[in-house]
């Protein structure tokens, strides 16, 4: 990478990480952990009882809310915090081409929501881990969030540039639909990020993670997945690529 | 630096937004020198400085930088510097970080050493480690420049500069502005102030409601602002006598009684005002005000439309 892209990822991450957003970080790093605190005190911890709790964990709190609020704070934020203090100007207007911004803005955004969750998923595997729970299973839910965060993050980059109220609509979506949408319609799932990572978590994880009820098939994943991400990006590189400045009229 | 003969080329270039004709049909060729872009308020001056600089494109006609279409091309940046007028800069970045963001974006091989020399150049040498955050307004009007003019571009193009900066900023930044056009290099400014620009520009581009109401010389410019017809209320303790007497006044051309004073209209302000005392003096008349009707920044501008 060149000297002008890495400091496009440069001020990506300055502008990720303003405003208090770092403590965000670390309050997504950290919950995870402390639920596994509050199961050792209040549970009887018989044999089975972490392997559980875990799962429930990484499938419901993480995967399901960690990952894409996560992915919404930050990947709308790659380009929605310039677009809404109007210091996106100051990028457009450098001989660096557009999607070569598009592309970096989001790798950092993804990069930077992919090692929050996954430091949230070690952390509490780590608090809890024993012969039930190898290091396969934290592979497993690690995986799960890279791949969930990447694509997360494209089409939320895309929300951040095209409507200054990403963030709500970000919500939104991963509320009706990844959360209520994809786990009571059948044929939904099949679009849904968070049933992706499910299915990723198991595939990586193998014997460590086991599912009571099948998900999506991997051949889907990788295929949907792909075209969701190209979609999104492609979608983001021509937005950005006839982005005008509007004087206020 | 080699600067080509004319650099920018603005021809019958109109931009809409919907409904609304932001500009209409302009057209003008700029070459070295600093050119001002007067106008009031929603004239259209960011419009076209944005055109100009590539982040619009326009709905109809061509904007052509140094021979090639501004819009589409990033390559255009090399040559080009843009101030934006919103104060927005990265407010979490200290001022040297800024610069030397600016100067890597660019791609400039030694990107410390530009940093500094834009920073010195206007004259921020002192707070450069400082928060953005903590500048003041014109600080951060001064910190932009240094940003637009660290890679050292041909072209120019200043929204509002002067806005924020106290007097000794003002002058200091006139200053490095005048250098930079006496080098050679094509400097345009908006503003909504004509004095503004005085000892600055020596081309002015007068914009009104999207449209290029005037060009030419900064002092012709000036001339038909000042000798526009004006019109003046009067009260006084005898309407009728005084209105008599200022009808002999050869710099009156219109006189009118309204119940509640005079309206008088007259091509020679500074002359009227002048002979208004003496007036008033020689016909026993006691004037209790004098009132200019028509001496907002849209009636000025108005006229140039109208003329």
């Amino acid at each position: 990478m060149n000297g002008a892209l890495m400091t496009v990822a440069w001020l990506t991450w300055r502008q990720l990480f303003a405003r208090r957003r770092a403590w965000l970080a670390v309050a997504i790093v950290v919950l995870p952990f402390l639920l596994t605190f509050f199961y050792r005190f209040a549970s009887e911890d018989r044999e089975g009882d972490r392997l559980v709790f875990l799962m429930n964990l990484n499938r419901d709190l993480i995967l399901g809310v960690l990952l894409p609020i996560t992915a919404v704070i930050f990947g709308t934020t790659a380009f929605g915090g310039e677009v809404e203090d109007g210091t996106l100007i100051y990028l457009l207007v450098r001989p660096v081409p557009r999607w070569q911004v598009v592309l970096v803005k989001f790798a950092v955004a993804a990069l930077v929501s992919a090692v929050i969750v996954a430091a949230s998923v070690l952390l509490a595997w780590f608090a809890l881990r024993n012969a039930e729970l190898p290091p396969a299973f934290a592979k497993g839910f690690v995986t799960a969030t890279l791949v969930g965060a990447v694509l997360y993050c494209g089409i939320f980059a895309y929300l951040g540039l095209v409507t200054r109220r990403g963030l709500v609509v970000g919500l939104i979506y991963t509320i009706v639909f990844e959360n209520i949408l994809a786990r009571n319609l059948p044929g939904v799932k099949f679009l849904s990020v968070r049933e992706y990572a499910i299915s990723l978590a198991q595939w990586a994880g193998g014997d460590a993670v086991k599912w009571p009820a099948p998900g999506v098939p991997m051949t889907t994943v990788w295929v949907a997945g792909s075209i969701i991400l190209a979609i999104a990006l492609a979608a983001t590189m021509r937005r950005l690529g006839r982005y005008e400045m509007a004087e206020r009229l | 630096m080699t600067i080509p003969p004319s650099v920018i080329r603005v021809s019958n270039v109109s931009r809409w937004y919907g409904n609304v004709v932001a500009v209409n049909d302009v057209t003008f060729t700029l070459t070295g020198g600093v050119t001002g872009l007067l106008g009031p308020n929603g004239a259209g001056k960011t419009t076209i400085l944005h055109l100009m600089a590539g982040l619009l494109r326009p709905s109809a006609g061509d904007v052509l930088v140094d021979g090639k279409p501004a819009a589409g091309d990033p390559d255009l940046y090399r040559k080009v510097g843009l101030i934006p007028e919103r104060e927005a800069v990265h407010d979490y970045l200290t001022g040297f970080e800024f610069v030397r963001a600016c100067a890597r974006l660019h791609g400039l091989a030694d990107a410390d050493a530009a940093t500094v020399r834009a920073i010195e150049l206007v004259d921020m040498a002192g707070p450069m480690n400082r928060r953005i955050a903590t500048y003041s307004k014109g600080m951060k009007q001064r910190i932009k420049v240094a940003g637009a003019m660290v890679h050292d571009p041909v072209v120019l193009l200043l929204d509002e500069p002067f806005n924020g900066m106290d007097p000794r900023q003002r002058l200091h930044m006139l200053e490095v502005l005048r250098d930079l056009g006496a080098q050679g290099r094509v400097i345009v400014i908006s503003s909504h102030i004509l004095e503004e620009l005085n000892d600055l520009a020596t081309n002015i581009l007068v914009m009104v409601a999207g449209r290029l109401a005037a060009s030419g010389h900064f002092r012709e410019i000036r001339r038909l602002m000042t000798d526009r017809p004006h019109t003046f209320r009067i009260r006084s303790n005898d309407d009728r006598k005084l209105a008599a007497a200022l009808l002999a006044d050869r710099s009156v051309f219109g006189v009118e009684l309204t119940g509640d004073g005079i309206m008088i209209r007259t091509g020679e302000r500074g002359t009227l005002t002048r002979n208004i005392a003496r007036t008033a003096r020689d016909s026993k008349v006691r004037v209790t005000e004098i009132r200019p009707t028509d001496e907002s920044l849209e009636s000025v501008f108005a006229y140039l439309v109208a003329r």
